[in-house]
């Protein structure tokens, strides 16, 4: 058991990662890594709705009529993201603010959803929750990577405290969603090139 | 030596045409804007190569010379007063996400010195759009300084817009500002006609082009829309005329059917008058350009497509 959990939680930051292996949760990856800051918000909630939905998907899993499992799913979800969303509100609003409608939309990210019906549906809830929070894992740091270097380009700073100096000038285009795009296809082409080396996909043209 | 040199770079001779086609066009840029537009020549090409032979010695592949021709393309299109280092991020980027990561040359789906183009205009908005320097005059002009002092905010398609007037003369001799390639009206359409001669350039696409483009600028401006040139200023202003010959031509990136090439120029002479008549912004050559490229490989598939049903109907 002990072994399997390991297994279980490697597996998710490394070679099943949610976003740079099955490129998942892309819109939010897009939408909020210009700024460091308000990436970490975003990747606690996320951590959070994925750990604890897996989790209780997970527990009520023999109860949950096999043809509605989806809208339990999404409401057990729902349920987390809105204490997520309230909490933000009511400790950090500026940040709420500029997560827009993004910490709402974590319901409908596929991670999220991905995670309960592909593992917590089918395995028990303390193996779900390890699953579930490693996800999470996965998630949130390719986005810190990510948004440490469009801060960077894109602000000269670094958690809002100015790096770079007046000598820098800002790449604007980092700061846009384009940048993320471009940021992402360099980060997966980094780590799939040369940390994950191609073993069985290596064929010809 | 010899097999050592052309494990290094490949070269072609349909490329050297384009090559002809540009040395006027430089020898004017440094003319206008002074010695500083040779320089970001020299780093654009320099920073090219570099990327190139290092995506092509994992390959072990040669440099095609088309690198060259884009680095040319790329560093004309460039405002005169662009900081050297950005010239540089351009077209590496352009390289990489335009060309390299398609699978190099012959496969890009964009033009690549418009897409580094692209990029540092988004990134860099005020060094690519607000400083431009006034062309020199007279002899030795551009010759004897290193780059123009004057710095303004205008272009000839700014200034038009604003109902200023501009003689024709300066607008066809290239006495204004603007992109280091793109002010001298004559020298683009001799180096233009030069490669529609030697068939570089497929001269459907250039023709249609003309036809778009005089079309359209003509009905907006018999129609009075606002902030509509006359056709001819238009077509002297802004990078129109370069965008035509040099950059909607490039052959990889073109329609690759004949009827499609036809669509593919008046598509492209339309989409620019409309991005500079009704969009924020002045010019709308580049974005035209990859406008269209996006479009050429689908007018290809359905037109192959069609023609081939009806080969199948009339049999």
């Amino acid at each position: 058991m002990r072994g399997k959990t390991k297994k279980v939680f490697l597996e998710n930051l490394g070679r099943g990662n949610p976003v740079f292996i099955q490129i998942l949760g892309i819109c939010s990856t897009l939408a909020v890594t210009n700024v460091l800051k308000n990436t970490v918000i975003m990747c606690c909630g996320l951590v959070f709705t994925t750990t604890l939905s897996n989790f209780t998907v997970s527990l009520l899993r023999r109860w949950i009529p096999s043809r509605i499992r989806m809208m339990v799913e999404v409401l057990i979800i729902a349920c987390y993201v809105i204490i997520v969303d309230i909490a933000i509100k009511a400790t950090l609003p500026d940040i709420s603010r500029q997560l827009g409608p993004y910490v709402g939309l974590i319901i409908t990210n596929c991670i999220v959803m991905g995670r309960t019906e592909a593992f917590a549906l089918s395995n028990p809830p303390g193996l779900s929750l390890v699953d579930g929070f490693s996800s999470g894992l996965g998630y949130s740091y390719v986005l810190l990577i990510i948004a440490f270097f469009r801060e960077l380009l894109g602000s000269g700073s670094v958690w809002g405290v100015r790096m770079l100096g007046n000598w820098w000038v800002n790449w604007s285009i980092m700061v846009m969603a384009p940048g993320a795009f471009f940021m992402l296809a360099v980060f997966i082409w980094i780590v799939k090139g040369s940390i994950l080396k191609p073993d069985q996909d290596k064929k010809g043209t | 030596m010899a097999d050592k040199k052309s494990r290094i770079l490949l070269w072609q001779p349909m490329m050297a045409n384009a090559f002809y086609a540009l040395v006027p066009i430089v020898i004017a840029s440094v003319y206008f804007f002074g010695w500083r537009s040779l320089a970001l020549l020299v780093i654009v090409n320099i920073a090219g190569f570099l990327t190139e032979y290092a995506f092509c010695r994992v390959y072990r592949q040669p440099v095609s010379s088309a690198v060259f021709v884009t680095n040319f393309l790329f560093a004309l299109s460039l405002p005169p007063t662009l900081p050297l280092w950005m010239a540089a991020v351009g077209v590496i980027f352009g390289l990489t996400f335009g060309k390299m990561v398609f699978g190099g040359f012959g496969r890009n789906v964009f033009n690549p010195a418009l897409v580094g183009r692209a990029f540092i205009y988004v990134a860099f908005p005020n060094h690519t759009n607000a400083f431009w320097s006034d062309p020199f005059r007279g002899f030795p002009a551009g010759f004897a300084h290193f780059a123009g002092d004057a710095i303004t905010g205008a272009t000839p398609m700014t200034i038009l817009k604003q109902g200023g007037e501009i003689p024709l003369v300066d607008l066809v001799a290239g006495f204004t500002g603007g992109s280091l390639g793109e002010t001298c009206g004559i020298l683009i359409l001799l180096g233009g006609l030069y490669i529609l001669w030697k068939k570089s350039a497929d001269y459907r696409i250039v023709i249609s082009g003309f036809v778009g483009f005089l079309l359209l600028q003509w009905i907006v401006w018999a129609t009075g829309t606002q902030g509509a040139l006359a056709p001819v200023p238009a077509l002297f202003s802004g990078s129109f005329l370069f965008g035509l010959f040099f950059f909607i031509t490039e052959p990889v990136s073109a329609s690759q059917t004949n009827i499609g090439k036809w669509i593919y120029g008046f598509l492209f002479g339309a989409l620019v008058v409309i991005i500079r008549t009704f969009s924020v912004w002045r010019e709308g050559t580049m974005f035209a350009v990859l406008l269209a490229n996006v479009f050429a490989p689908i007018m290809d598939l359905a037109i192959r497509e069609i023609q081939a049903k009806r080969k199948a109907a009339s049999r």
